[in-house]
């Protein structure tokens, strides 16, 4: 049966198609292919690779965005309530320093008074030693006449002395 | 869409049941088909390529013979043709060397010449092969264009297929022997399953019953043979020689020696026939199908449309079916083949793997 008897001339092509066919493929085509396809897989490996990178930095960013964010509200607080003392204290402090100069300004103004009412003093002792001299003196001068005119004399010195002053 | 499906081989069946008619008359001249003449000339080889639905017209292709002398010859088939005879050689009719080119020495008698004709099998094997290295470059190119780029269309098929043997099939059994034998591997696979597809198409660049062709498969068979078998593999010749068995099954009586040396041959041969008997089934059946109709063409019209019918829409089916064996049994060759190879070039590191497990 022709059909299981195989030809030589069919043996023989086929041989050389297949020896030809794959050193040809083999040299060009085949290493080319699966280098082709080995670069892709890889290229896309690595693409996964560097996208689970960057969600693992866009968490860890938004986590630490988190945490800057909580420490700058921290220190806002603390800021705010340094802020707050320190106002207390200014105001403290404001407070104790209007109170001393106060203090100070009315006992300086004491003491100026103190001082105006001795020189008042004195001067009043002065003119009044004055007036006792100058109506001791006008006194003398008058002759001493009459009582009556002498007690006159004193009443209207008297009321000088009180229009003077 | 089903519907219309239906409507279409109902449309069929009818026309072909009208063809039928004048067949089922000329059946009735001829008295007989002769099934058994026009299946073999379908699966068999010719010396030219019938041109479409013009059964007598053959495109011609060179003969290559050489003669008793020893000198070569080399002509178109035209002028063997309708049983011509040319420069002593002729197509012999009937006997052992039927359908093929034979010559007449000195004496008279008949001989057959040793023959290396471009035949229709090997110029369909040339197309199949110019196919395969053309898909093949047309990959590579696009990946010389658009680099780092997934192709589409048939491109993209072919790349799926090439990753689909060479790192489920060849990378994950030869592991680092893979790029060695992948050339190999992948060009049988792509040759086979190209030779097989274009044994389904009826006419012009299909047609020729290759891969159902036992020359074919047996040149395929050998060269996993060489392949598998020169190797420098101690484990592989010691498996064989001194397998590790009890005493008795290797010593008096080399039991396992024998079993082992033909286990050697009946792995080629049985990619062989697997390959062959699958293919060239699946032609038949189809041819057989189709041949029904002219069979049952003397039983009358109304058993010819009815058979018309069956034969049509089973011939669908086989074809459909020869589709999915075309890439199974391509698929099946090279995975033989490569555990065939990977069995004699056994793995650096899986030997050591193997070794470390064992200790």
């Amino acid at each position: 049966m022709e059909l299981f008897k195989p030809e030589i001339g069919l043996v023989f092509w086929m041989f050389v198609v297949v020896v030809i066919l794959v050193m040809l493929l083999g040299k060009y085509a085949w290493p080319g292919i699966i280098k082709g396809l080995e670069e892709r897989a890889d290229l896309i490996d690595k693409g996964v690779e560097y996208a689970q990178q960057a969600k693992e930095n866009l968490d860890n960013a938004q986590a630490e965005a988190q945490k800057l964010l909580d420490q700058a509200k921290r220190e806002q607080t603390e800021i705010l309530r340094e802020a707050d003392r320190l106002k207390a204290q200014m105001i403290e402090e404001a407070r104790g320093a209007a109170a001393a100069e106060a203090k100070k300004v009315t006992e300086q103004a004491q003491l100026a008074i103190d001082q105006a009412r001795k020189q008042a003093e004195l001067q009043f002792r002065d003119e009044v030693s004055a007036f006792a001299l100058s109506i001791a003196e006008k006194v003398m001068r008058a002759n001493l006449s009459t009582d009556d005119a002498q007690a006159r004399l004193v009443d209207k010195l008297i009321d000088e002395v009180e229009h003077k002053n | 869409m089903i519907r219309k499906l239906i409507h279409n081989i109902g449309l069929i069946a009818v026309v072909l049941t009208a063809l039928a008619f004048p067949t089922a008359l000329r059946a009735d001249e001829a008295e007989a088909v002769d099934a058994k003449g026009i299946i073999f000339e379908h699966l068999g080889d010719h010396y030219g390529w019938e041109v479409p639905f013009m059964h007598e017209t053959y495109v011609p292709l060179p003969v290559i013979v050489r003669d008793a002398e020893g000198s070569w010859h080399c002509f178109s088939s035209r002028r063997l043709e309708h049983g011509a005879s040319y420069d002593g050689f002729h197509i012999a009719h009937g006997g052992d060397n039927n359908g093929k080119v034979v010559g007449t020495d000195a004496t008279g008698a008949e001989y057959r010449p040793l023959d290396l004709s471009i035949t229709k099998n090997v110029a369909a094997l040339i197309i199949a092969a110019l196919l395969v290295a053309w898909a093949a470059t047309s990959v590579l190119r696009w990946y010389r264009r658009n680099p780092m780029k997934a192709p589409r269309g048939v491109r993209g098929s072919m790349e799926v297929i090439v990753e689909m043997i060479y790192f489920d099939v060849i990378r994950s059994n030869l592991g680092s022997q893979a790029k060695r034998f992948a050339p190999y591997l992948l060009t049988v696979f792509f040759l086979i399953f190209f030779m097989n597809l274009l044994g389904l198409i009826v006419i012009f660049p299909g047609g020729a019953n290759l891969t159902g062709n036992l020359a074919v498969t047996l040149t395929l068979a050998l060269c996993t043979f060489v392949l598998t078998n020169v190797t420098k593999s101690k484990h592989y010749w010691k498996e064989i020689f001194w397998p590790d068995v009890p005493i008795w099954l290797k010593c008096p009586i080399p039991i396992m020696q024998a079993i082992e040396v033909f286990g050697v041959f009946t792995k080629p041969a049985a990619l062989t026939v697997r390959l062959f008997a699958n293919m060239m089934g699946g032609h038949m059946i189809v041819i057989v199908l189709t041949l029904l109709i002219f069979i049952f063409g003397a039983f009358g019209a109304a058993v010819t449309g009815l058979t018309t019918v069956f034969s049509v829409a089973f011939s669908l089916f086989m074809v459909t079916l020869d589709l999915l064996v075309s890439f199974i049994q391509a698929f099946v060759f090279t995975m033989l083949s490569t555990l065939f190879i990977s069995m004699a070039h056994p793995d650096e590191s899986h030997e050591h793997h193997a070794a470390a497990e064992a200790a």
